[in-house]
């Protein structure tokens, strides 16, 4: 057997254990966490924006993977504190509260990211049902 | 090699002539074909008020001229109180010269853009083009209809169209000016001469029940959401220029007011102090926003019928309440 036989085998074999399956990894949308305390930074009735004529700054939300405190309450969703769930955690449009002793409400939200931070906005009507407010909340410092 | 048309040669006399009145002619065509193509609402029939929930019935005489044929739907759109919620409430139809017995119509889908509206969905875009009809109170819309078929219209023709509109009213007692808007479906509201619009100067009256929703005269006093709860945040705004009271020299004007519970107790905050603090809106113009719930410490079984409320200077003393006397200004707490 040639020495170039040899080597060609030896090449051969060698190419063929360098080879291995690839396990291909499909990227996963990640769970959405609410964890920490939000702030309102923009509220709107109707359309209209109130965020410079109500006193919205003082109010917190202080998330924990599955219950919530209110401080310094304004018109809101709920007024007490309870539990809270998304519709999907991956996926959510819809954030669930559930205040003790209360019946459950749920709001439509969105999480989009603006200016690289994160925003949850919520559409909901504290009051008369025909008035529509938007709360836009980031986290606060 | 492309000749470039606009460096020619020098043309002669006779041609730039030639091209004088070739431009001359396009453009007068070019105009004509605009102008010619019109729709116009020659009279408007209405009644000055009808009862509270009745029909109010209004008949639209349009004229239509056309410079080429043109398949579109028709519309009607009508400057209405938002409660009376016309979208629920009314009937549109409509006969003409070109078309067999009633033709019905239907509203506009919600979010419908416009035609040439850039976006802008038919509600939306007929305030922006026509406008509020001198409305002053904010709850107006415009509610667009749109025939439920397309019609096919040849060109240089003139035709008469009678549009039928039967919106019940709600119970409330209203003044409002009304106005309406025909167009077709294909150049909406593009320029004033495709369309036609009529809007009354008129104020037309419901005689209903309750505060009367007043959109025609200016108000001392105003409440925003016209429809709210007591877990609402509400706007109240004093107009001092709509006529002359005693804040007239006011340099800061407060709320003074109380709420009346289910129960019937009356709870009054009236104190001259950063909360009842209205905001200059200049003009003699105030307002303030306030969450009732909070301002009058409300417990989780307490609610609110209703407001009673008057405007003061910093002493307290000068107080203006309905049509500038001490009687109060009223707001019913409702939400339908």
């Amino acid at each position: 057997m040639s020495k170039k036989l040899i080597l060609c085998l030896t090449l051969a074999a060698t190419a063929l254990f360098a080879c291995k399956p690839e396990r291909l990894v499909t990227p996963s949308e990640p769970v959405k966490s609410l964890t920490g305390s939000w702030q309102i930074i923009r509220a709107t009735r109707n359309g209209t924006d109130l965020t410079s004529r109500f006193d919205f700054t003082q109010f917190r939300i202080v998330f924990t993977d599955s219950t919530y405190v209110i401080d310094s309450l304004v018109p809101f969703i709920t007024s007490k504190n309870g539990k809270w769930a998304f519709d999907d955690p991956t996926y959510p449009f819809n954030i669930s509260f559930a205040p003790a002793d209360s019946p459950v409400k749920s709001a439509p939200m969105q999480f989009p990211i603006s200016s690289g931070v994160r925003n949850l906005i919520l559409t909901f009507s504290p009051g008369c049902s025909l008035n529509s407010y938007q709360y836009t909340l980031q986290k606060a410092n | 090699m492309k000749k470039n048309i606009f460096s020619s040669a020098p043309a002669s006399p006779g041609r730039r002539k030639i091209w004088s009145w070739t431009w001359k002619i396009a453009c007068a065509l070019v105009i004509m074909v605009i102008v010619s193509c019109s729709m116009t609402i020659d009279t408007v029939v209405q009644p000055s008020s009808v009862n509270g929930g009745d029909i109010l019935p209004v008949t639209l005489n349009v004229t239509i001229s056309t410079n080429q044929a043109q398949t579109s739907t028709f519309i009607v759109a009508v400057l209405v109180p938002k409660v009376w919620k016309t979208a629920q409430n009314a009937t549109i139809t409509f006969t003409s010269d070109i078309t067999s017995g009633d033709q019905q119509m239907t509203v506009v889908p919600s979010g419908t853009p416009a035609p040439n509206g850039g976006g802008l969905d038919w509600p939306t875009y007929l305030v922006s083009k026509i406008g509020n009809g001198g409305n002053l109170l904010p709850d107006y819309e415009w509610v667009a209809f749109q025939s439920n078929s397309p019609y096919s219209v040849a060109g240089n023709v003139t035709f008469h169209a009678t549009v039928s509109i039967k919106i019940k009213t709600s119970v409330d007692n209203v003044l409002f000016k009304l106005g309406y808007c025909v167009a077709n479906g294909t150049d909406g509201l593009s320029d004033p001469s495709r369309y036609g619009s009529y809007l009354s100067t008129d104020c037309f009256e419901v005689n209903g029940t309750g505060d009367v929703i007043d959109f025609c005269n200016p108000q001392l006093a105003n409440v925003d959401p016209r429809t709210s709860l007591d877990n609402d945040i509400i706007t109240l705004t004093f107009d001092g220029g709509v006529e002359s009271t005693v804040l007239d020299n006011a340099s800061q004007v407060y709320l003074c007011i109380s709420g009346i519970t289910t129960a019937g107790d009356s709870l009054s905050v009236c104190e001259q102090t950063s909360r009842t603090k209205m905001k200059s809106l200049g003009l003699s113009r105030w307002q303030i926003d306030i969450w009732p719930r909070k301002l009058f410490g409300l417990t989780d079984d307490q609610h609110l019928t209703g407001l009673r409320y008057w405007f003061t200077d910093a002493s307290g003393n000068n107080k203006v309440g309905y049509a500038g006397t001490t009687d109060p200004f009223i707001y019913t707490f409702k939400c339908e």
